[in-house]
């Protein structure tokens, strides 16, 4: 028999995975409610395997985790952000560490190097990355739009309304502020990520505070 | 009678002539016909031993009573608000999430502390929930507030529930509660997974969930 966590949404908000017997990785705190039996217990690093710990610790990017293994149906939500579901077939999430709310237990969870940009951005220096077969659960300021990104159509979107990309995509940070930025005068979008590739981009309606934003 | 949702925020009450609106005092949004709001000193009914009871427990959420002819708007603080009709059931809430409850219900305080004993004065204590919580008992509509949407659980008795408290919205119907820790060297270790305490719900009934562990 097949043990897999079925993920699915209860309301927009609100994540209900059915455990029997198996186990998902999920953001430390975030269980709302359970019904059966359920066991928390921190997992150390972030990241799997000595490499995303170590990474995790030199960065002091911290995501931290909780395994959750049992039977019956626990609920997951955090700051009534909105839940988007996404479905790996063995392609590659990459997500902000703050978003990244459960992965089922066959998802591989790991940690890519952003760039020194990432400092002015906001986004840290490290974006969580999630490969293999199954569900993820990613969280967003209001729901999220999806955009599609191909070859000669790149996308720019603001850092701090950025949230996951899959697909073949290659990020750049591209400074968008010019004469008028040094005198005050900025519109307030100095830094942008350019997407240029084959693949999905994950935006919210929302900005965290970035550095880049501000100027 | 049953309140209107205007929109995930905001609700509508009808008012007549002899039927009072308790509402929280300050969360009258709009309204419109010949309505009069009054302050209510004892935070709704229930007498001298509630009030007593309500201000030990610093949940002298201030009321005001909704009369006249008209319809009024209610809303507060952008929090969600989620309505919930009783058929002669009793409904469980703090306070300080009640938005509006028809005048038709009985309001009273339940001391939680009995339930349980020490633990439950842990509990009171650990959730911030505080030692007494409002009953509203009787047919009529409540409107509760919450942060993020809110989920119903059924209860049943062969599926309790457990909550984190910081979640925990209201719970109806044939209830026990109490707080199971699942406190382990762990978190004594400064481990934990960050739910060492969850209320455990069980018997017949429904609780009401928020989408979010902040308080209001």
């Amino acid at each position: 028999m097949w043990l897999v966590a079925q993920f699915r949404l209860q309301g927009s908000k609100v994540l209900a995975v059915d455990l029997m017997g198996d186990a998902v990785k999920a953001r430390n705190g975030s269980m709302v409610a359970y019904s059966g039996q359920m066991s928390f217990k921190k997992l150390s690093g972030g990241g799997d395997g000595l490499r995303g710990m170590v990474t995790r610790r030199l960065t002091g990017e911290q995501m931290v985790v909780m395994e959750v293994k049992g039977q019956g149906t626990c609920y997951f939500a955090d700051r009534a952000t909105e839940v988007n579901l996404v479905r790996l077939n063995g392609e590659t999430l990459y997500v902000e560490a703050d978003n990244l709310l459960c992965t089922e237990a066959t998802l591989h969870t790991g940690t890519s190097f952003t760039g020194l940009h990432g400092m002015t951005s906001g986004n840290g220096l490290f974006t969580t990355k999630v490969e293999g077969q199954g569900w993820a659960a990613v969280m967003s300021d209001g729901p999220a739009i999806i955009l599609r990104v191909s070859q000669g159509m790149p996308l720019r979107v603001d850092p701090g309304a950025y949230i996951a990309h899959t697909g073949n995509l290659n990020r750049n940070f591209k400074s968008g502020a010019g004469f008028s930025t040094f005198f005050g005068e900025g519109g307030g979008e100095a830094v942008q990520i350019e997407f240029v590739g084959d693949g999905l981009v994950y935006v919210q309606p929302s900005e965290r505070v970035t550095i880049g934003g501000d100027v | 009678m049953p309140f209107t949702k205007l929109n995930g925020k905001l609700i509508e009450a009808q008012v007549f002539p002899g039927q009072k609106v308790f509402s929280q005092r300050g969360a009258m949004i709009a309204y419109s016909g010949q309505v009069t709001f009054t302050p209510n000193m004892m935070g709704g009914q229930g007498g001298v031993m509630s009030m007593i009871g309500r201000r030990i427990a610093n949940e002298d959420t201030p009321l005001m009573t909704v009369e006249g002819q008209g319809r009024v708007m209610f809303g507060h603080g952008g929090h969600n608000v989620h309505v919930i009709d009783l058929t002669g059931d009793t409904l469980y809430v703090e306070a300080d999430r009640l938005l509006a409850f028809d005048g038709t219900l009985q309001q009273s305080t339940m001391f939680m502390g009995s339930q349980g004993g020490v633990m439950g004065m842990v509990r009171g204590q650990v959730t911030g929930q505080g030692l007494f919580t409002t009953q509203l008992t009787g047919q009529g509509s409540v409107a509760v507030m919450a942060h993020g949407g809110v989920i119903e659980l059924p209860i049943t008795p062969q599926q309790p529930i457990h909550v984190d408290p910081q979640a925990y919205v209201a719970h109806r119907g044939q209830v026990q509660n109490k707080l199971s820790s699942a406190l382990g060297w762990r978190d004594m270790i400064g481990r934990g997974s960050g739910e060492a305490f969850q209320l455990e719900l069980s018997g017949h009934g429904m609780v009401y969930v928020q989408a979010s562990e902040e308080k209001l």
